[in-house]
């Protein structure tokens, strides 16, 4: 889980080009959208394209969404639960 | 005068419902549901989703020449013109697909050819429409995402009312593309099981096609009388793809059409909603329409359950079947609903209702918060506001700022006033420059060229002359975002295409986000016409401001991208080296004696044998020329240079201009937008009083008073004038 997390962090920071956000400025509990990061709703839509393609988990819609994207915690936690090839 | 009356002289329509005006009414008098997973493009993955695709067009051949979007416009002004001898004085149509369904096909598979991407730009549609009726005035292409039909029918309206035209051909159309199919997918914006406007369990749209125009013309016709007597405009300067919560975009432009109409909400017998099926649109759509409507709302549906969304087209399909309602006592029917939501507390029409209608408001609103909204009815406008008294022509240049391979507007002014070169792409750090680098993260080339003038042609101005419209002219859009969209989609099978990137691709953008920089609420617009964009967007300009001072920036860019660019722009591939850049007015509609104003004289088609002596009459005639005018700054684009340099010569020969004439594409290279560069340096020169000797190959020579001529030639003919009032 640790490991998917840090993976996650670079992935978001490459993705969505943040300016002055490191890897390490995503905190695991911390509001992940709307937040200090500046992650916004067209963000989430990247990073919902970038985990179908990496994970092979779907994220298809806004309701569900919201959820998963929470925290940094718990899109790795639906990653891990959902993911066909990831190790539990 | 006609006191701004502007009749429906002719319709033509052509949609998933069916071709022409008596299917279109059948299927809405049965309230037709005409989505199917029928598609001009092959899909690969194993889910179709509902389109509303018009079969008037054969499905095959998605490669072809003309492009899809054509075959649909050509159906449609063939009906609007078929009772009707002589050709219209003006086009003007909505478009945001253009040729790319053949663009798309053909890069796919890799084909580089040029003479099959002919057909892919925006502009190349009306003037396709143009060609084979006679129209040989001004043809404009508008791009304002999902309201471009609506806007093209006001700015045909501004034509009319202002004696430009007295007849106006205008509309929308599009066809179904992977851009917009994949596009929206990727935006989670379409619903699976084909859209359901207004209902509890709507999850999107469903992307559609079609074409359709109106004869617009200041002579009552024989067809019933119908008048279009109202359009209003805004942009909610909020978001990029998602409408203001509460709607307060939407809610200013039904206000301005119903101002501009002269009619109170008590007389509105029927809104034809946008309506998409989007969550976001329905819930703040209806929030504006039950705030203005507090004291009682009337029966309102949205038909895009029945067509789904034809984006471009929308706005003029929408307006066709306001005019059938009124024609027939028929509403449409809200298809495809199943559960009302409870949280829009609006009830639209389940079933077609037949009930007398006399006036009918339809809304269309757009990415980049481009809002637009109509009022057909069968009374005459009541409206106060008629187009002001001009006294001076033209607007007055407020700010100016251009950008060109040499950097920014005084790199660029000292380059050309040197003689020397200023061709070449300004590197993408300069660019970025002053602007915010949240704002940028997600922008490639244009839109940031975009900011930029934005930015710098606001230095110095006072707050109380700051832009609160936005005009645009860009003959080819974001190429970048394009590009990437397509060749990511391609590369990963049609699986994973890029949401940013159709975001960005789309050809008002920039504009959007311009508006959204500066907090621009008023019109939004961007025009696409070739090498004429940036004269379209100060055409635009002048519609625009007929009854405001509200500032208006007008801008003309385009970027080059290394694999489109050559593809496209036919000039492009003929030049010794890459080039792009863009120049940038903020405009006001002031009477200032003495201040430096710009005033679009002229615009036609470059084939026209009368056009050169049209436009010389417009000038002030022959003998006038050479005493307004110090210089010529002449565009001759190197795809038409021939064409171009006897054009030329016709000219100089007709008017007896006999002062420098400065060839600018030489110094600031080959790209469509060179003439908002030359325009703005144009500017320059009018307020400095002179040309500098090294451009005309001697010592500086005073303009005593007099003006510039900034002149675009080829396929179409312009005459640009900027002077001291």
């Amino acid at each position: 889980m640790e490991q998917l997390i840090s993976e996650l962090k670079t992935k978001i920071v490459d993705i969505l080009n943040l300016p002055d956000v490191k890897p390490e400025d995503i905190q695991e509990d911390a509001q992940l959208v709307g937040g200090e990061l500046g992650i916004d709703s067209i963000d989430v839509l990247e990073m919902v394209i970038m985990i179908e393609k990496d994970y092979g988990v779907a994220i298809n819609n806004k309701e569900l969404g919201a959820k998963v994207f929470a925290t940094l915690r718990t899109l790795a936690n639906y990653i891990q639960e959902k993911a066909p090839e990831l190790p539990n | 005068m006609t006191g701004g009356a502007v009749y429906i002289a002719g319709m033509g329509i052509v949609s998933s419902l069916g071709l022409g005006l008596d299917e279109t009414l059948d299927a809405l008098i049965t309230g037709k549901r005409a989505l199917t997973p029928a598609s001009p493009f092959p899909i690969l993955l194993p889910q179709h989703l509902p389109v509303g695709a018009a079969s008037a067009v054969s499905l095959e051949n998605a490669a072809e020449t003309p492009p899809r979007t054509h075959r649909l416009a050509r159906l449609a002004a063939d009906q609007a013109l078929a009772s009707c001898g002589e050709p219209p004085d003006a086009i003007v149509l909505g478009s945001t697909t253009g040729g790319i369904l053949t663009t798309e096909s053909l890069f796919e598979r890799k084909i580089v050819d040029p003479q099959r991407y002919g057909m892919h730009a925006l502009g190349s549609i009306a003037e396709d429409l143009a060609r084979r009726c006679g129209c040989t005035g001004p043809v404009v292409t508008v791009s304002t995402a999902c309201s471009s039909g609506a806007v093209a029918i006001k700015l045909a309206l501004e034509m009319l009312r202002c004696g430009f035209a007295r007849r106006v051909l205008a509309g929308g159309a599009d066809s179904l593309c992977r851009l917009t199919y994949f596009g929206f997918n990727a935006l989670q914006l379409i619903d699976p099981d084909g859209a359901r406007p207004l209902d509890r369990d709507r999850r999107g749209m469903s992307v559609a096609e079609g074409a359709a125009m109106l004869l617009l013309s200041l002579a009552p016709s024989d067809a019933g009388g119908l008048q279009v007597i109202g359009a209003g405009l805004s942009c909610d300067a909020y978001h990029a793809t998602t409408p203001h919560p509460e709607g307060a975009g939407a809610m200013a432009a039904m206000q301005a059409a119903l101002d501009d109409a002269g009619v109170a909400v008590s007389e509105i017998d029927y809104i034809n909603l946008h309506g998409t099926g989007t969550i976001d649109n329905d819930l703040s759509e209806a929030r504006a329409v039950k705030t203005l409507f507090a004291s009682g709302l009337p029966p309102a549906s949205s038909i895009k359950g029945a067509t789904g969304h034809p984006l471009a087209a929308a706005g003029a399909i929408e307006a066709v079947v306001a005019a059938l309602s009124i024609e027939h006592g028929l509403i449409p029917a809200n298809v495809g609903l199943g559960t009302i939501d409870p949280a829009l507390d609006m009830a639209p029409v389940t079933s077609p209702l037949k009930r007398p209608v006399t006036t009918v408001l339809s809304n269309s609103f757009g990415f980049g918060g481009n809002n637009a909204a109509l009022i057909v009815s069968r009374n005459p406008r009541r409206s106060e506001a008629f187009p002001a008294a001009l006294g001076s022509p033209g607007l007055s240049i407020v700010g100016r700022a251009c950008l060109s391979g040499a950097g920014s507007t005084e790199e660029t002014r000292r380059a050309f006033f040197m003689d020397h070169a200023c061709r070449g792409l300004m590197a993408d750090g300069a660019l970025a420059q002053g602007l915010p680098p949240r704002l940028i993260r997600r922008l490639k080339r244009l839109p940031k060229m975009a900011l930029s003038l934005a930015v710098q042609a606001r230095e110095g101005v006072d707050a109380a002359q700051m832009p609160v419209m936005v005009s645009m002219g860009t003959a080819w859009g974001a190429l970048s975002e394009t590009h990437d969209f397509l060749d990511r989609l391609f590369e990963t099978g049609q699986q994973y295409p890029s949401p940013t990137d159709f975001i960005g691709s789309v050809h008002n953008a920039p504009a959007g986000q311009i508006a959204m920089l500066i907090g621009a609420k008023g019109a939004n617009v961007t025009t696409s016409g070739g090498d004429y964009s940036f004269e379209q967007a100060l055409l635009a300009a002048d519609l625009l401001t007929r009854q405001t001072a509200d500032p208006i920036l007008v801008v003309g860019a385009d970027e080059y991208h290394p694999v489109f660019s050559p593809l496209f722009d036919a000039s492009v591939r003929l030049a010794a080296q890459p080039a792009d850049g863009g120049g940038g007015l903020l405009l006001q509609r002031v009477q200032a004696p003495g201040d430096l104003r710009i005033a679009l004289v002229y615009y036609g088609a470059g084939g026209n044998a009368e056009g050169l002596k049209t436009m010389i009459d417009a000038l002030g005639g022959a003998n006038v020329t050479g005493r307004r005018y110090g210089a010529l700054m002449v565009g001759l684009p190197a795809a038409r240079r021939e064409a171009a340099d006897r054009q030329l010569d016709r000219f100089l020969a007709l008017s007896r201009f006999d002062g420098p004439v400065i060839d600018y594409r030489r110094l600031t290279g080959e790209f469509a937008a060179a003439s908002a560069v030359a325009t703005v340096l144009a500017a320059e020169m009018v307020s400095q009083g002179s040309v500098p000797g090294p451009l005309v190959g001697g010592t500086d020579q005073a303009l005593n008073g007099k003006g510039v001529l900034v002149l675009g030639l080829g396929d179409f003919i312009t005459a640009t004038r900027v002077f001291v009032s």
